[in-house]
């Protein structure tokens, strides 16, 4: 968006204390006006080149991560959520949808997620539910309790597990999606979409293969969750999980405390699961009890310290390259340029741990 | 023969109330068919127009002439409804983009239509004031709405219940308009257009209402067992949408499931558009995909027929309104057989006397020829306003 902000008629403001710095004579006004003249071409060329790139909304990092990859530098890809907020939950305000009906494409992740797009007006025609493809394998949830208005009968609020990228397997669907939805949009691009999307698919079958393979080695390992957000992941790699609803951020209270005692004596488990590092005294506690945390963030947002999208610039990272911390990059280099990628391959490391091995490699 | 003109002229100015008679009864004689014919005219270029720009139609099989009437022209006739799911499957075709269409409510007697964004872009609306749809509970009214009932953006408009004897019905839902419309001449001017979620709030098929979880008062709830919590009628659901109970509006069951009138189908190309059709012509569907156009020519040779029975009537009306006036003519001749033959004995001859009862019906033919002029140009300058009223009001 901020390339469509830039219009010719501002180049001529930029320009002008270049030009009023040279008045002193002819010699120097024509040539310096040549220049800029030619190096406003240039500049407007470059300009219109940006702006003519369609602008392509996605509803969470994943989604924005696997357009990234794929289009390269023929698309503009926005996020429209803030950092650091659950794109899950978030709540658009009237500007962020008018945003979002300019956009060209807007890509969703499909299974319920993101409910707010209930509660707004988008134009269907620009819709693509990534998830189409795999719809009959939603996962229904029942965690969420349900309730009635007089007794004309029960509903619940509860709907379909939504971090369906943690299957790396759907995963590749969805970017397989993305692709699709951009060859429409870019049909001059094709080969270049097509030769990406192979590339992040060969990188998202690694992360597949690394998973399956470490899970493998003790497949009834019982495992606790903090969430209920592992629903794919378990089922595609057969974890044994069981889930609570803490918050990492938050003490749980005695009675859940009281609750994941009970749970343990059918399901017991030595290691739970967190989106994020719980606090310290959580952690403390729940060590006491005998059970250690490790945090598999879903990376539903994009991660702080996240890779600037345009490095790409048509050249993707191949499997291997650039985001495996398994090589040699350290936690600082990781952080550094964090993306999709590099948060899934610390998630599989610190998973490593808990399955008793070095990574899956 | 400028005399006799002017005597005739003295003499109807004379008899003011018998030659008003005569020249309205000539008037409308000559009027009415030709108003007729205008009127229809108008409506035909109407329904045609509007049904020849909507290619394809979806709709529950049933009366297919109500299917098109409710989805374009919004009319009261309601077609029984299909669900989302039926959009969706059109969508899954991808031969084809789906613009859903939920026209059951009005809001001070308009009809208020529940549709996507896609509406607008597909009819060429656009707005004159305010800003297109984007929340749960916004309206975009059409121009003549707007100018009707005075609203502007940031106003609200409070939908009608369907009954005002339903007293357990769902709560009028006040919208908020954020745009007014450009006239354009078509039903649109006359609708207030929601998002199709919108029109579901308004039937209480999706609703906020407080966190049960959260409740202040207990009574609230009739019964609470593990996992499913059943709320009294107390429980008072949110009758505007705002930026702080926005959040709440949540579905009940499966979006799918969700009522709509009809779907109009915008074909990729005439080889989608024929490959759909063959979709919805066997017989377990229990859905139609129509032609409107094909529709509404069939409801054109309808009302040309009884617009041929109408001239029949009004042939024979004419007939009949003509000897009358003859009659009354040759009546008020013999009447003025007194003043014929003074005329003749100061010196007028027969001719002379033909001649100035022959002005006079030429003045009264020229003032109705004239006053069915003015009256056929009024009806052709307001014949599409008219048949609006008419016909889609």
């Amino acid at each position: 968006m901020r390339a469509r902000a830039l219009r010719f008629g501002h180049w001529p403001i930029l320009l002008n204390p270049w030009l009023n710095g040279r008045q002193a004579g002819w010699m120097v006004v024509v040539p310096g006006t040549l220049l800029g003249v030619l190096l406003s071409t240039g500049l407007l060329g470059a300009v219109c080149a940006a702006a003519e790139r369609p602008a392509v909304y996605a509803v969470n990092y994943p989604l924005q991560y696997f357009a990234e990859r794929i289009a390269g530098e023929h698309a503009e890809v926005v996020l429209p959520v803030p950092p650091g907020m659950n794109p899950a939950f978030w709540q658009p305000d009237a500007a962020a949808i008018a945003d979002l009906q300019r956009a060209d494409l807007i890509l969703l992740n499909g299974a319920g997620y993101a409910k707010w797009l209930d509660r707004v007006t988008l134009p269907r025609r620009k819709l693509v539910n990534t998830s189409a493809g795999f719809r009959d394998s939603y996962i229904e949830t029942t965690e969420a309790p349900t309730h009635s208005h007089g007794r004309e009968g029960a509903h619940s609020h509860a709907g379909t597990a939504f971090t369906t990228w943690l299957d790396f397997a759907q995963a590749a669907e969805q970017a397989q999606a993305v692709q699709d939805a951009l060859a429409q949009l870019l049909p001059a691009q094709v080969p270049a979409l097509r030769n990406n999307l192979d590339g992040l698919k060969r990188d998202l079958h690694d992360l597949d293969r690394r998973l399956a393979a470490m899970v493998a080695r003790e497949p009834h390992m019982p495992l606790l969750a903090s969430h209920p957000v592992y629903q794919y992941l378990a089922r595609r790699y057969g974890l044994e999980l069981s889930s609570v609803l803490w918050e990492p951020d938050a003490l749980p209270s005695p009675a859940e405390w009281q609750a994941l005692v009970a749970l343990r004596e059918t399901h017991p488990a030595d290691w739970m699961l967190w989106e994020a590092e719980p606090l310290p005294a959580t952690r403390r506690r729940l060590e006491a009890l005998g059970i250690r945390s490790a945090v598999f963030a879903p990376c539903g947002n994009r991660p702080e310290h996240s890779r600037d999208p345009n490095q790409y610039s048509g050249q993707v990272p191949s499997q291997g390259q650039g985001h495996d911390r398994g090589r040699g990059r350290s936690l600082s280099q990781d952080r550094q340029d964090a993306d999709f990628l590099s948060v899934m391959h610390a998630n599989l490391e610190r998973l490593a741990e808990v399955f008793g091995g070095a990574g899956g490699r | 023969m400028l005399d006799s003109f002017y005597v005739a002229w003295r003499y109807l100015a004379f008899h003011k109330a018998r030659t008003a008679t005569l020249v309205a009864c000539v008037t409308l004689l000559a009027a009415l068919p030709l108003a007729l014919q205008v009127l229809l005219e108008a409506s035909e270029r109407q329904l045609r127009a509007r049904a020849e720009a909507t290619p394809l139609l979806l709709g529950a099989k049933g009366s297919a002439l109500d299917l098109v009437m409710n989805a374009l022209y919004f009319a009261d006739a309601m077609p029984a409804p299909i669900s989302m799911a039926a959009q969706d499957q059109v969508d899954a075709s991808a031969l084809a983009l789906p613009i859903p269409l939920y026209v059951r409510f009005q809001a001070r007697g308009f009809p208020i239509v529940g549709t996507t964004l896609d509406y607008f872009d597909f009819r060429g609306l656009e707005i004159a004031r305010g800003r297109p749809l984007a929340m749960l509970g916004e309206a975009l009214v059409g121009a003549e709405v707007a100018a009707r009932l005075g609203l502007t953006p940031g106003d609200g408009l409070l939908s009608s219940p369907e009954t005002v004897f339903d007293l357990a019905g769902v709560y009028p839902l006040k919208l908020r308009v954020v745009g007014v419309l450009a006239p354009s001449r078509s039903p649109d001017d006359r609708a207030v257009f929601v998002d199709v979620k919108t029109a579901w709030v308004v039937e209480g098929l999706v609703h906020g209402h407080a966190d049960l979880g959260r409740r202040a008062d207990d009574s609230v709830i009739i019964e609470q067992t593990e996992g499913n919590t059943i709320a009294s009628a107390k429980l008072a659901q949110y009758t505007e949408i705002t930026e702080a109970n926005i959040a709440s509006f949540h579905f009940h069951g499966d979006p799918a499931g969700y009522p709509l009138n009809a779907v109009i189908v915008v074909a990729q190309d005439a080889k989608s558009g024929t490959l759909l059709r063959g979709r919805y012509l066997n017989g377990e569907s229990p859905h139609q995909l129509v032609l409107p156009g094909a529709v509404i020519d069939g409801l054109l040779a309808d009302v040309f027929r009884i617009k041929r029975v109408l001239d029949a009537v009004i042939g024979v009306v004419g007939l009949a309104t003509l000897l009358a006036l003859a009659l009354v003519f040759t009546l008020s001749v013999r009447l003025r057989q007194r003043e014929i033959h003074t005329l003749f004995r100061i010196g007028c001859s027969r001719f002379t006397i033909a001649r100035l009862l022959g002005a006079e019906m030429a003045i009264i033919a020229t003032a109705s020829a004239g006053l069915c002029g003015a009256a056929l140009t009024a009806v052709h300058a307001s014949s599409d306003e008219l048949v609006r009223r008419l016909f889609f009001g």
